[in-house]
């Protein structure tokens, strides 16, 4: 046999679980099937969806007015939910290897079109005939942009190894003392290091305990969440009620970037935002490229996967691993700075949970940056929509609506939508021998 | 032609009370195969990792063309020359050919973005020159194993290494791939490489070595030449007189007593690996089942221990039909199991000497009586056990990780023999043993034939097949490619192994 041929045989032993696809394209089908019965014929065939795209009260720089877009109601969730339909039927007779959460992503994102449509039907129950398209998208972005900071903390973390499930509570150091120093430096420059700091020195107690000590990462995570959340609530009702000028609830600045931001519906969604939302931005290319192009890249991922070959080349895993933890948990850190920076005052439990969703993102993602954006606007979205549906008197309990975000990420992590590579050695203790 | 002249002198390593090596010398000439010959647990991986730099040595120095060396990490000692292709390969599966092999020494451009196009071409060039062909941006997890040490050489090779430590390179290849393993060899000596070849196979240190050193409990015990008989060879190693084959009387075969039907049996990620696999194993004959390790072998053991799910056929015992009954259903029914990895199936490393030799009768009188145990029953078949297989242990109460891993599978073995079954199902029973276990161990599982019981054996290790083996049954990719009798040879039943079947045209 020549080497081509041993080459080749190998490869074709290789075979693809069958499961998965059709796993997420019953998943597709039943989401098209639910689109065409409920929004489709759910519909009165004379109602009407207005979807505007002029933001509303923006301040500073406005984009030129665009004309609003009516469709029928009924016709478009019918065309909507029977192209979901194709796509799971498609997923299920071709059984694709490859695109399986493109598929899966496009038809949410279809749904949720199909669902904005419905919901602002006129006649019918809603009080608005119409709903603001870069409204949502403006609204939904400083969670994308929390949700992207996490995921980047994750991405640094579980690519060299380490699970950080702290994330959740570096985003409560990080907004915590971020708004302590923006109320009263009013710099959020010096509150992002702040933040940025405090993230650092959790990776630092999270890679310490599980470096060193080779505790259970999971475990380490947890307890630094548990005693961020305890600490700041008791922090709040010591130091932040009775000296309401620590937490006076400064919003960053609007950074308008000249004539991108007059481009009508993305130019209030890129180019009119704060300064964290363009840092996100830079992060998120300089982590791919560090990761994905550079010696330092290879060297990580190296130790994410086999710890074991990477020091008989000469490379320092515990030395690489103590890196990306501290510096994953300072981008966590920053993510909270940036909560609070979007949103105003801390309020103890305020992150409510994001932390785990953009671990959930981080997953979806397929542990990449790039991946970790597309799955951040997703939930992003998905939970401002939960948060704020309600006022259109969609006929489902707030409370249920509020789940959805969070049934996602329970079927993520528990891989029910697709099972993803983690690195392998990720959660690992590595030792010495 | 660069070339390097290795001397260890009294290399001595201790790890708490034990000293795994004491006071170990030896000299690797240029362009000469030294062969380092002991027995697992001998020490010998242990000096390889003193020379490549993952211990120091407690004594002792290593010496570079003439020159004292300390390496403070691997790196350095790949820096200085020495390269080492690991018994369990350390490349990362997700990564090219390219990557692993420049792993640690990336060439790079500005903002120190990674050079792959001149590592591949590196790569197309040392290949080339040592006729080791290997795509370099083929993705490690999709190659063979035998293309994946080819990697492991190419990336030593590619760090300029002037000594190559081969450690037991051959335990995962078929016969074929050693052949051209050893080919490769005698063409990197012939280059003015070295090499240290770490091994317990006593065919291939014959086959290729120059100078042969071997270590018994961590000092070396003497040289030998590779013209030395086998015997010799292994009564060194062993440090007394053993015989290496297994005297098998002629036995009348017996009824059908485990019977496999059309199996096919799923991995963890859901890929059938046993594919419509059917097996007949008589009373009084030993089935050995040869493969490649990952062929199925693991998975259709486990099947029939009932510790996996059967996705279609069946698997008779004795006449009763034990399709996807419970481990304790088929334990029942009358099987024998010595798993494929003892440590984590087949015992319980913190429990006694004496619960792991009851771990499947627990509950059984005289063991337990109205749900409580009786330990003095116990005991005292620990005692009767250990004194009739051999254990060497301090007590039937201390503690089953105390003992070495030969003794630990002499446990599972009087377990499994001091009860009234009806087949046995042995995986790799002898993996990691020394020459003398193994012979133990083999005499006992002829012993089970001889009294007539059926035994299927599953072995990766051609030596153990063909000296136990009544009938040799070959395992490729799932299925079944052959089933031949032992007077078969070695490079015929290698071809099964790698799937070449007769009429097929690979």
């Amino acid at each position: 046999m020549s080497i081509s041929e041993i080459t080749s045989t190998a490869v074709q032993s290789i075979k693809r679980p069958v499961g998965r696809s059709r796993a997420i394209g019953t998943l597709t089908l039943l989401l098209g099937a639910f689109t065409t019965l409920i929004f489709g014929l759910g519909a009165n065939s004379a109602s009407k969806s207005n979807i505007t795209f002029n933001p509303t009260n923006l301040i500073g720089v406005i984009p030129p007015h665009v004309g609003d877009l009516s469709v029928p109601s009924k016709a478009s969730c019918l065309l909507l939910g029977l192209c979901i339909v194709a796509i799971g039927l498609e997923t299920l007779l071709r059984r694709p290897v490859k695109g399986l959460m493109v598929r899966f992503g496009g038809s949410a994102v279809l749904f949720v079109v199909g669902l904005l449509i419905w919901t602002v039907r006129t006649p019918g129950p809603a009080p608005f005939g119409s709903i603001n398209m870069t409204a949502v998208l403006v609204g939904s972005s400083p969670l994308v942009m929390v949700l992207v900071f996490g995921a980047l903390s994750g991405v640094m973390c579980e690519r060299a190894g380490v699970v950080n499930i702290a994330i959740e509570g570096q985003f409560i150091g990080g907004a915590f003392f971020g708004s302590m120093i923006a109320s009263t430096t009013h710099n959020f420059i010096l509150a992002a290091l702040m933040g940025a700091l405090i993230g650092a020195l959790l990776g630092l107690l999270l890679s310490f305990l599980s470096l060193r000590y080779l505790s259970d990462q999971i475990i380490v995570g947890v307890v630094i969440v548990t005693m961020l959340a305890s600490l700041s609530s008791y922090l709040n009702v010591q130091v932040l009620s009775p000296y309401p000028q620590y937490n006076t609830g400064d919003l960053a600045p609007k950074l308008a970037i000249p004539l991108l931001a007059k481009i009508p519906i993305l130019g209030p969604v890129f180019f009119n935002q704060n300064g964290f939302f363009y840092l996100m931005i830079i992060l998120v290319g300089v982590i791919s490229f560090a990761l994905f192009k550079t010696r330092y890249g290879l060297h990580v991922r190296a130790v994410g996967e086999h710890p074991k070959a990477a020091e008989t080349v000469g490379i320092d895993v515990i030395k690489i691993r103590y890196f990306n933890v501290i510096v994953g948990g300072a981008i966590a850190g920053i993510g909270g700075v940036a909560f609070v920076a979007s949103y105003g005052q801390f309020q103890p439990g305020c992150t409510s949970g994001l932390g785990y969703i953009a671990l959930a993102a981080l997953i979806f993602g397929k542990w990449r940056p790039s991946g970790a954006v597309v799955a951040s606007i997703i939930f992003g979205v998905s939970v401002y929509l939960a948060n704020n549906l309600q006022t259109y008197n969609v006929p489902v309990r707030s409370a249920i609506l509020q789940t959805f975000p969070y049934l996602i990420t329970i079927g993520v992590v528990a891989g029910l939508i697709g099972r993803v590579r983690a690195p392998a050695a990720d959660g690992q203790p590595y030792k010495r021998d | 032609m660069k070339s390097m002249h290795l001397e260890l002198r009294n290399i001595t390593k201790r790890f708490g009370n034990f000293t795994a090596n004491n006071k170990i010398s030896l000299t690797v000439e240029p362009g000469q195969i030294h062969c380092l010959l002991g027995e697992n647990g001998a020490g010998k991986s242990t000096l390889m990792n003193v020379l490549f730099g993952l211990l120091e040595p407690d004594e002792g120095e290593i010496l570079i063309d003439g020159e004292p060396v300390k390496f403070a990490n691997s790196g350095e000692a790949v820096r200085r020359g020495i390269g080492m292709v690991h018994q369990h390969f350390m490349l990362v599966p997700v990564f090219s050919v390219a990557e692993n092999v420049v792993l640690g020494f990336e060439p790079t451009k500005s903002f120190g973005r990674l050079d792959l196009e001149k590592a591949s071409n590196d790569i197309r060039r040392v290949s080339k020159e040592f006729g080791l062909e290997v795509d370099p941006d083929a993705i490690i997890e999709e190659l063979s194993v035998g293309i994946q040490q080819r990697v492991e050489i190419l990336k030593a090779l590619n760090h300029d290494a002037q000594l190559l430590i081969l450690d037991e390179p051959t335990a995962v290849l078929t016969p074929q791939e050693i052949d051209s393993l050893l080919e490769i060899m005698r063409s990197l000596t012939a280059a003015g490489k070295s090499i240290l070849f770490i091994t317990h196979k006593l065919k291939e240190v014959q086959a290729i070595a120059d100078v042969i050193t071997i270590i018994r409990l961590g000092e070396v015990v003497g040289t030998a030449l590779p013209s030395d008989p086998e015997t010799v060879l292994a009564s060194k190693m062993v440090g007394r007189e053993v015989n290496l084959t297994v005297a098998k009387d002629e036995v009348a075969q017996g009824d059908t007593v485990l019977e496999i039907r059309n199996l096919i049996v799923h991995d963890d990620r859901g890929i059938p690996v046993v594919n419509n696999v059917s097996l007949d194993i008589h009373g009084g004959e030993i089935l050995a089942l040869a493969g490649v390790q990952g062929n199925g072998q693991t998975e259709l053991v486990e099947a029939i221990a009932g510790i996996r799910r059967v996705e279609s056929g069946t698997i008779t015992l004795g006449g009763k039909d034990i399709t996807n009954n419970s481990p304790r259903q088929i334990l029942d029914a009358g099987l024998g199991h010595i798993p494929e990895d003892r440590q984590s199936n087949g015992l319980v490393l913190s429990m006694s000497v004496a619960d792991n030799m009851v771990l499947n009768t627990p509950r059984r009188a005289p063991f337990a009586k109205r749900g409580t145990r009786n330990l003095k029953a116990v005991d005292e078949n620990a005692q009767t056990l250990v004194k009739n297989f051999d254990v060497r242990t301090t007590s039937t109460q201390a503690p089953l990780s105390s003992l070495s891993g030969g003794n630990q599978q002499k446990v599972i073995v009087a377990r499994e023999l001091s009860r009234p079954i009806a087949a046995l199902v042995a995986s790799q029973p002898t993996r990691g043993l020394d020459v003398g276990s193994i012979e133990y161990v083999h005499k006992q599982i002829v012993n089970e034939r001889n009294s007539g019981r059926g035994v299927l054996i599953v072995s990766s290790e051609l030596d153990e097949v063909f000296a136990l083996g009544d009938r040799i049954a070959v395992m490729h990719n799932g299925k079944i490619t052959g089933i031949v009798p032992p007077s078969t040879s070695r490079s015929d039943v290698g071809l099964l192994m790698a799937g070449v079947t007769e009429g097929s045209n690979e």
